[in-house]
């Protein structure tokens, strides 16, 4: 364990044998290499009117000013002034803008990591548009390089980058699919070379829910699809979108879709996962010059598109549900009609959360939280609020559909011992398709 | 020769002795002494003493300076609007030394005011009108081969006090205007040994005049005066507080342009330049031509003629809350050097960015 | 040259320079640095670029229900705070006289004492803002110095303005000074502090509008 605290009593993790200017200008390479206009934009216009706070969950369950949402990009801010601002020469001369030092990266660790779940409901708050989220996930670019993550969080780093996958060696990859296949009596097509649909996964799926890999194929065979899992590529979470990591972030992005080409597939499935989205739909135009070979959509749209064509037929489940909106897929991903279509042929009655769709409080565990041991007493809190939504909707049932999400949230209904089950979309449509 | 004088008092007597000898009553001298007492707004019961005052006063020597001026002012205060009043003035003191006024000229001229200089030393007011050219030693007002600036200090060096009268000598006035090119300057840039009163105007109103020096001859004293020497009795108000217009600029009702609608329909005049609200005098309440109007009244605004450098304060027609320079080169060369400031910043940044911003190895030199 | 004339002439001349080439600077200086921006594949049916830039620009114009929740109070004190800030700059017939001096255009005004009315409701709204900054410990940690310059310096105009207009204190032709003077701190202040907001704005909404347009996410 790297686990450390700043003189100031703040805990803290380090990776890597740095000197501390090594680090702290490895993180201003990082952030600088952020710094334009769009940043630029951003980062001048906030007028400090702290709506933001009243939007973040770690703050609204704590109550602790430190996780203003605004308040998590002091240091990058700061290095924006210095470096990149249009008085930034002035400033530097005036000592205006003080270097960024080792200590306050240490210190906004855990601000950046801990307390923030790249949820962007602070984003839709702010008055000035500031995309507070997106610069949280851009100052982890720079934190990164420094080697100043949260130990977990980095651990699966380093797997990912072994491995291709936090979860497992590829080499084993077709192992499990056909476990699961076997388990749920599916017949499983992996590494097939060519293949209309190239479903991928996330380590969810191949550790808690493994019926989730059976489940899709259930479908897909039943509407008859031709369709593939394929060791080459199929780890669609992305743990360096996550961590700030650029280069791993690009490597997985590009398996997955290189694959996709490869097997001539003309859409690509991304597993019930918020980040698995926007990373693979939004942030793959990067390296393909916004032009994506292959269509790419989450494990949602393909059931909306499925139920909704008619391809498959459903047995009416005849219950009340409540549906937790994923951020990633929902808020900052653009897919909220989609899981509501899929309940309604599902013949559930929706009981909308009271934060539900665009506005849905966050489960607390995205963007790394939940695998961040060191966030668990703020996730917890934060999970009270859900907790207490869920409650006053009084629903039979609750859904969601992310393999993440369901993980946060099942894990806070054990610690508070709330007697919920969370369930997955998916595995919803799987278990009641119509003969 | 002395000045001579249809009925010069005798030596020796009263204000009220040789006024009662030209007929005047003492009745009259109330009603005058109530009469000023009102303008200046001095309570009732001291119009008795103001009265007395006046009544037991010796004639007052006053020595009457003219340099650069247009004599504007000495018309405004020998106009015959009330014959009985205007030239009480007149009865109030001995005027040994007008050069407009006077019959003497040339030396006979001067030796009277060397005279009365001697025969008042101490005791005459000296009344200036007219802005003083100090620039290559004042060589540009001359009067007698004497500079205008050597005779103001010759005649002050004995006097009781000095009264300026108009704009020009109270502030510079029309002289001191942009560029200046004779250095003029005010009374009191060149009087500092003894108390200078101002009677600003251009020209200033008749009755401050008369007012102030009755005030003086009557109490023996300088009235209360502001911060720019002038007396609060008659400058105590800005026009703004009491033009009869003021209603519409308060509702927001203006002529928009000499003789528009709003115009003929006598609406406040700031949007044509009134300088109304920063010009303190009388204007307003007592008026002009014995009451009969002033500026506003007659459809222009206030020129501020009673205030310092009212001549290069932009324009009479520059409303007050404009800028008092014509704006459109500097900001549009702000507009440039903005451009270029931002652009050089944004030139800066770009190097300083591509230079630091470059992506490192990972920390532990891995590539995945 | 008395207080006033220092006020309207150079001191006016030098702050509305200053005021000018600041802005531009610090708008060119942001608007010219890399542009950076994430190529993506839009969504198909998602609005174009231009749409969703200006739907960014005004949905912001009030919060979501849930967010209002909490900060309905400050925002709508926002908002009285610059409809009457905005109202008395705009609407005050000798304000309208010195922006025709500047730019040529000007409009009717309203009578003076509505305006007297609204500027005290401006400022009693600044009090307002200036509480919540001092007492809320979000606020208290987040504000920099900028925040209370900037507050100050807005203040000042308004506060003065109200004083000259009631002959409050000091002769009239000095707090009219002070008040062009205290407009003239305020221009040179602008371009350097938080006070920017009011031209960057629109840029930081428009691109988030963009970012999220692209996606058929909520703007």
């Amino acid at each position: 364990m790297t686990a450390k605290t700043t003189a100031a009593g703040v805990p803290y993790d380090a990776q890597g044998d740095m000197s501390d200017a090594d680090r702290r200008s490895a993180a201003m390479r990082g952030f600088l290499h952020e710094f334009g206009a769009v940043a630029a934009a951003h980062l001048e216009t906030c007028v400090r009117c702290g709506m933001c706070a009243n939007a973040c969950h770690f703050y609204v369950a704590t109550k602790n000013p430190d996780y203003t949402p605004i308040n998590k990009l002091r240091p990058f801010e700061q290095a924006y002034n210095r470096h990149a601002g249009p008085f930034a020469p002035i400033f530097r001369l005036l000592g205006i803008a003080p270097k960024v030092t080792v200590t306050e990266l240490e210190e906004w660790e855990r601000l950046i990591y801990d307390a923030c779940t790249l949820c962007g409901r602070c984003t839709l708050a702010c008055p000035m548009g500031i995309d507070i989220a997106e610069l949280i996930k851009e100052a982890r670019h720079g934190m990164y390089k420094a080697g100043l993550v949260p130990d977990r969080l980095q651990l699966m780093d380093r797997t990912a980058r072994a491995w291709g996958s936090p979860a497992t060696p590829a080499d084993d990859f077709a192992d499990i699919i056909r476990e699961a296949g076997e388990q749920h009596g599916i017949e499983m097509n992996v590494d097939l070379e060519k293949a209309d649909y190239l479903v991928t996964v996330a380590p969810a799926e191949l550790t808690d829910h493994t019926k989730a890999l059976a489940d899709i194929a259930r479908i897909l065979n039943k509407i008859g699809a031709s369709w593939t899992y394929h060791s080459e590529g199929f780890e669609a979470s992305n743990i360096g979108y996550i961590n700030g990591d650029i280069e791993l972030q690009k490597a997985m992005t590009l398996r997955l879709i290189e694959t996709a080409k490869k097997i001539g597939a003309h859409t690509l499935i991304l597993p019930e996962c918020g980040h698995a989205y926007g990373a693979a739909r939004w942030e793959a135009g990067r390296w393909y010059d916004g032009k994506l070979p292959t269509r790419i959509i989450h494990m949602t749209e393909f059931l909306q598109e499925t139920v909704i064509s008619g391809k498959v037929k459903l047995n009416p489940i005849n219950c009340t549900v409540s549906f937790h909106d994923p951020c990633q897929l929902v808020r900052r991903g653009g897919v909220r009609q989609a899981p509501r279509d899929v309940l309604k042929a599902l013949g559930t009655e929706l009981k909308e959360l009271e934060n539900h769709g665009d506005l849905a409080w966050c489960c607390g565990g995205g963007g790394g939280v939940v695998s961040n041991t060191r966030a668990d007493p703020i996730r917890f809190k934060a999970f009270q609020i859900k907790q207490r939504e869920v409650e006053d909707a009084g629903a039979e049932r609750f859904v969601t559909a992310c393999g993440q999400c369901r993980i946060t949230l099942t894990q806070g209904a054990k610690h508070f011992k709330w007697d919920r089950k969370v369930e997955s979309l998916l595995e919803l449509v799987a278990d009641n398709l119509a003969d | 020769m002395a000045t001579p004088l249809l009925n010069p008092p005798a030596p020796g007597r009263t204000l009220g002795e040789s006024l009662q000898q030209r007929g005047v009553s003492r009745r009259a001298l109330l009603k005058y002494a109530a009469y000023l007492g009102g303008l200046m707004a001095m309570p009732a019961s001291t119009t008795q003493a103001f009265a007395e005052g006046l009544a037991s006063a010796r004639r007052q020597s006053v020595i009457w300076l003219s340099f650069q001026e247009c004599t504007g002012c000495t018309e405004s205060v020998t106009r015959p609007f009330s014959p009985t009043f205007e030239s009480m003035i007149f009865d109030l003191i001995s005027l040994d030394y007008h050069e407009t006024l006077q019959t003497a000229s040339g030396e006979a001229a001067e030796e009277a005011r060397l005279k009365a200089m001697a025969d008042n030393k101490g005791k005459y007011i000296v009344v200036v009108e007219g802005a003083i050219p100090a620039k290559d030693g004042g060589i540009y007002s001359t009067i007698a081969g004497q500079t205008n600036l050597d005779m103001l200090r010759d005649t002050v060096k004995d006097a009781l006090a000095v009264v300026a009268v108009g704009t020009c000598a109270s502030f510079g006035g029309i002289p001191k205007a942009n560029p200046n090119p004779t250095g003029a300057g005010p009374a009191s840039d060149f009087v500092t040994a003894k108390p200078v009163i101002a009677i600003p105007g251009c020209p200033p109103i008749a009755e401050a005049m008369a007012g102030t020096i009755a005030y003086m001859i009557s109490f023996g004293k300088l009235p209360e005066l502001d911060q720019r020497g002038r007396p609060k009795a008659f400058y105590g108000e800005t026009i703004h507080d009491r033009c009869y217009r003021r209603p519409f600029y308060e509702r927001g009702q203006f002529a928009d342009s000499f003789d528009d609608e709003g115009a003929r329909r006598g609406y406040c005049l700031y949007k044509v330049g009134c300088k109304g609200p920063v010009t303190y005098n009388s204007c307003a309440t007592l008026k002009w031509n014995g009451g009969v109007s002033f500026p506003i009244q007659s459809g222009h605004g206030c020129l501020g003629c009673s205030e310092p450098d009212f001549w290069d304060q932009g324009g009479f027609y520059r409303p007050l809350s404009a800028s008092l320079h014509n704006l459109g080169l500097p900001l549009a060369a702000a507009g440039v050097a903005g451009v270029a400031l931002g652009a050089g910043a944004a030139w800066t940044a770009r190097r300083h960015l591509a230079s630091r911003g470059q992506d490192v190895a990972t920390p532990e030199g891995k590539k995945p | 040259m008395t207080l006033l004339d220092f006020a309207r002439g150079p001191a006016l001349e030098a702050s509305l320079f200053i005021f000018v080439a600041g802005v531009i600077w610090r708008c060119v200086g942001t608007l010219l640095l890399p542009w950076r921006l994430v190529r993506v594949e839009p969504r198909k049916g998602a609005s174009s670029p231009w749409v969703a830039a200006l739907k960014g620009v005004l949905v912001k114009l009030w919060p979501y229900d849930t967010f209002a929740k909490s900060g309905v109070v400050q925002f709508v004190n926002g908002y009285i705070f610059h409809a009457g800030f905005a109202v008395v700059f705009l609407l005050f017939a000798p304000h309208i006289l010195f922006i025709k001096g500047v730019t040529g255009l000007s409009w009717p005004s309203l009578p003076n004492n509505v305006i007297m009315m609204i500027g005290v409701v401006t400022a009693a709204s600044l009090v307002v803002a200036l509480v919540f900054r001092v007492t809320s410990p979000v606020l208290r940690l987040i504000s920099r110095v900028d925040d209370y310059i900037s507050w100050f310096l807005t203040f000042l105009p308004v506060a003065t303005g109200l004083m000259a207009a009631a002959h409050l204190g000091l002769r009239y032709e000095t707090l009219l000074s002070l008040h062009i003077l205290s407009f003239c701190a305020l221009l040179v202040w602008f371009p350097f502090g938080k006070l920017m907001h009011a031209f960057l704005f629109a840029f930081s909404r428009a691109v988030t509008g963009v970012r999220m347009g692209q996606r058929g996410a909520a703007i």
